[in-house]
């Protein structure tokens, strides 16, 4: 029988098909696993935040009696929350646009410099933000400096700039040594180069790191906790307590009152949509500032 | 040879770590004339164009040794400004790289680098280095329009042109019409032929019959040594070396 | 003969951005040593192995044993981690090798979104459906009883929290699989899963491990979705079903408010310490593993 061996492999065929559809269907399965149990997060908080979902929780602080179910807002923690991001990312972008600046134009990618430099931005990278919490209040008492919008500020930033260093010199590593060299040769400065020229091309990419960062910073509770206060007014001042959403959930939620529950949810709504405001911002941004790129 | 040399190479060696790519070359460019180098590819012949302007200093672990003179001053000597030095050459890439803004502000980029900030005074200049490149009537309609957006044959000359407003001596080209279609390269190399007048231009290629139509001078390279420098039409017609003389008539490439 | 590489009018600005460069280094030891610095009363009192596995935590009776926290943080990340990662490749490598366009283009979005939701909406995700589902389905499941707020709560948000940014980096790299390569596999005679099983994987392994890190120093650090689940009882961990009490949710809930019980500030800047150096050392060790293996690819 010489189709004997052609059938074995046939049969081992089989086999092996078998195993691709089963692994197959396996991967199909997480896949839409993951997809919906994630489309139930959001829908969830949706759904439970309807009944509160009112103008007035925009556009109102909260008023007294509040946290007994009574009327008002978090318009304080919508406005707070932008304040201390908005704040944070500067100050990180201070830092972190400079330092990358250095780190690409002055030194060698390889010098000890360049990995120390590099090694403690990992490290930075790596610290749980509660921990920076924890740092920023330590400064606080050394400074004699009570929990405000200016002590959740830099703490945030620190929270921030790893993430934007790390996005920035990734990004700004990505430029072509050609286009680099083209400015060189014209004549230009390294520092002109980087400021008139790389930073350009990057920009966009630049956009990017600067809203990423903004969207984490917002959402990061353990960094204000002990840093930033809270407040049921809107903050005027640097050295006021300032009001957060993520706390605001966080002490909405722990409520007994059902009332305030659901403005925890409505809150949680809103933090929702600020983050996807942004995530969509900087796609848009990024492919409109895009005009001058060279690809 | 009677010609003056502004741009003059003396005991030049490179080395890419153990790799000694460049051998104790020596070499007088001839003022307003169109020096070609050529040899087969791997010899070295990019890395001379680069050491001329420093840009070799940019890429990690090379080393230079010798000495590059233009108008009398060693530009590797320590005290030189790079940037001063650069200036004083204009470079044409491979693949033309246009800068990330708009047509006009890549002409005008040089010469704000220098402090020049009156705008009549620079419209003037993008016009005038514009014309001299050949792009001025394909593009004055349109100079704040992103330089990305030009043919890739507009954007060498918009390099050209870029690089003459910072008003240097020398010209010096790599192979700056090897990502061009033929009739732009025809374009470009005209416009070299016309400005040779008034530049010292050094042309890196690899296209023989380019080195035909433009050279006046032409330098063989051969695995990094500097075998046979003379005028065109003693190198490329009847040269003294054995392994010229293989290269022009294609044994070895 | 030294020359000078870079021009004169680099030299101001070089001097002006280096500070900047440096300024990161400076944080991460000035983090370090104020919390070393804060830390140091109570370890000039007790040894540090003493203050590590004790497991009593009585702060008004100046008892600081932090080992009931150290293992509810390792159990909390090792079970998300658990839960997460199998899930995560399956995923990655379902859209990255077989998910039709359509489906990608579906997901890429909502995974983008998600990593960037604020933890405490996860949190709160937690609380609603996360918590009940342990005590009324899946304890009983077990044969046990659990008010819910447990180790496997907190490891089930964890475990979602973290897959979006898994996932999302797992498929780039997944994509950066040449097309050749596949190519040659298969014709070759192997089946898709085959390609996948024995060049994609093999391929992509250290950045792949690289992803699962990255999840996981986040899921250790992670607090405030963790503490709104987990229970916060400071106790030496049963099982799945029991709560815990992590050190991230230990200072969130204790740090501010910590001036009156003598050695107590101490304590909770050591806990602060040690979360910094297990997070920071455990991701240098990844780092230090992955530069080695791929060292030796190459």
């Amino acid at each position: 029988m010489n189709n004997e061996p052609e059938r074995g492999i046939q049969r081992k065929l089989r086999k092996r098909l078998r195993v691709e559809s089963f692994f197959k269907l396996l991967m199909a399965a997480s896949t839409w696993l993951v997809l919906a149990s994630l489309v139930l997060i959001l829908a969830i908080i949706l759904w439970k935040s309807l009944p509160a979902l009112k103008l007035s929780m925009i556009t109102r602080n909260p008023g007294s009696g509040y946290y007994l179910g009574r009327e008002g807002g978090i318009l304080n923690a919508i406005l707070g929350s932008l304040q201390v991001v908005f704040g944070a990312t500067l100050l990180a972008l201070a830092i972190a646009l400079p330092a990358v600046v250095f780190l690409t134009s002055y030194l060698r990618q390889k010098s000890w410099l360049a990995e120390l430099i590099r090694f403690s931005l990992d490290v930075l990278w790596g610290i749980p933000s509660i921990v920076y919490g924890a740092f920023g209040f330590l400064i606080m008492i050394t400074f004699h400096l009570r929990a405000s919008l200016l002590a959740g500020m830099i703490t945030v930033a620190m929270v921030e700039l790893p993430i934007l260093s790390r996005a920035l010199e990734e990004t700004i590593r990505l430029v072509p040594s050609d286009l680099k060299e083209a400015t060189y040769s014209l004549g230009a400065s390294r520092w002109q180069t980087a400021t008139r020229v790389v930073l350009r091309q990057v920009f966009p990419g630049l956009v990017t790191a600067v809203l990423m960062a903004m969207g984490r910073g917002l959402g990061d509770a353990a960094a204000v906790l002990f840093t930033a206060g809270y407040t049921d007014k809107i903050t005027t001042s640097l050295l006021q307590p300032v009001a957060t959403l993520p706390l605001a959930i966080f002490f909405q939620l722990n409520s007994p009152f059902p009332e305030v529950q659901q403005r925890a949810y409505a809150s949680a709504a809103i933090l929702t949509v600020l983050v996807l405001f942004i995530s969509l911002a900087s796609r848009r941004l990024s492919r409109r500032l895009g005009r001058h790129k060279i690809s | 040879m009677n010609q003056t040399s502004r741009l003059r190479v003396e005991n030049l060696n490179v080395f890419y770590g153990q790799n000694h790519v460049l051998k104790n070359i020596s070499l007088s460019l001839p003022d307003n004339r169109i020096t070609v180098i050529i040899g087969p590819s791997g010899c070295g012949k990019t890395t001379l164009l680069r050491s001329l302007n420093r840009l070799l200093d940019e890429q990690e672990g090379v080393r230079v040794e010798g000495r590059v003179f233009l108008d009398g001053q060693d530009i590797y000597q320590p005290g030189v400004d790079i940037t001063l030095v650069r200036k004083r050459m204009g470079l044409l890439s491979q693949k033309p790289q246009v800068l990330p803004m708009s047509i006009y502000d890549n002409v005008a980029f040089g010469p704000r680098l220098l402090g020049l900030r009156d705008r009549r005074h620079l419209d003037d200049l993008v016009e005038k280095y514009l014309r001299l490149a050949g792009l001025w009537e394909e593009v004055k309609g349109r100079l704040q329009e992103p330089a990305s957006r030009l043919s890739i044959g507009q954007q060498q000359r918009l390099c050209l042109a870029r690089g003459l407003a910072v008003e240097p001596e020398v010209i010096l080209g790599d192979e700056p019409t090897s990502a061009l279609d033929p009739q732009s390269s025809r374009n470009v190399e005209t416009q070299l032929l016309n400005l040779k007048e008034n530049y010292t231009i050094v042309l890196v290629t690899h296209i023989l019959r380019q080195a035909r139509r433009l050279a006046d001078y032409v330098a063989f390279l051969y695995f990094g040594e500097l075998i046979e420098f003379g005028p065109a039409s003693e190198v490329l017609i009847s040269p003294r070396d054995s392994r010229t003389r293989a290269y022009i008539t294609g044994e070895i490439s | 003969m030294s020359i000078q590489r870079l021009s004169r009018r680099d030299r101001g600005p070089e001097l002006a951005t280096a500070p900047f460069a440096f300024f990161p280094v400076a944080l991460a030891g000035a983090i370090f040593l104020a919390l070393l610095i804060k830390a140091w009363p109570l370890l000039s009192l007790k040894s540090l192995s003493s203050l590590i596995f004790s497991s009593t935590w009585l702060p008004s009776r100046g008892h600081f044993g932090l080992w009931p926290f150290i293992l509810g943080t390792i159990w909390v990340t090792i079970s998300a981690f658990v839960l997460a990662v199998p899930v995560a490749i399956l995923t990655s490598l379902y859209l990255s090798e077989y998910a039709p366009a359509r489906v990608k283009r579906i997901f890429q979005p909502i995974l983008d979104l998600l990593a960037g939701l604020p933890s405490v909406i996860y949190g709160m995700w937690g609380v609603l459906i996360v918590v009940p589902l342990v005590s009324k389905y899946l304890a009983p499941f077990f044969g046990r009883q659990s008010s819910g707020y447990s180790i496997l709560a907190a490891s089930l948000v964890l475990a979602l929290m973290i897959l979006p940014t898994i996932i999302s980096v797992s498929v780039e790299v997944l994509n950066s699989v040449p097309l050749a390569l596949k190519e040659a596999a298969l014709s070759l005679g192997a089946t898709r899963f085959e390609v996948i099983r024995y060049v994609v994987m093999k391929k992509s392994f250290p950045g792949m491990l690289a992803a699962c890190v990255l999840g996981l120093s986040r899921a250790f650090g992670e607090t405030i979705a963790v503490l709104m689940v987990v229970g916060n009882v400071p106790a030496i961990p049963r099982s799945l079903f029991s709560p815990a009490y992590p050190l991230p949710a230990l200072l969130a809930n204790n740090y501010g408010e910590m001036m009156s019980i003598p050695g107590y500030e101490s304590a909770l800047n050591l806990a602060a310490l040690l979360l910094l150096v297990i997070v920071v050392g455990f991701s240098l060790l990844a780092r230090w593993y992955l530069v080695r293996i791929s060292r030796r690819s190459s």
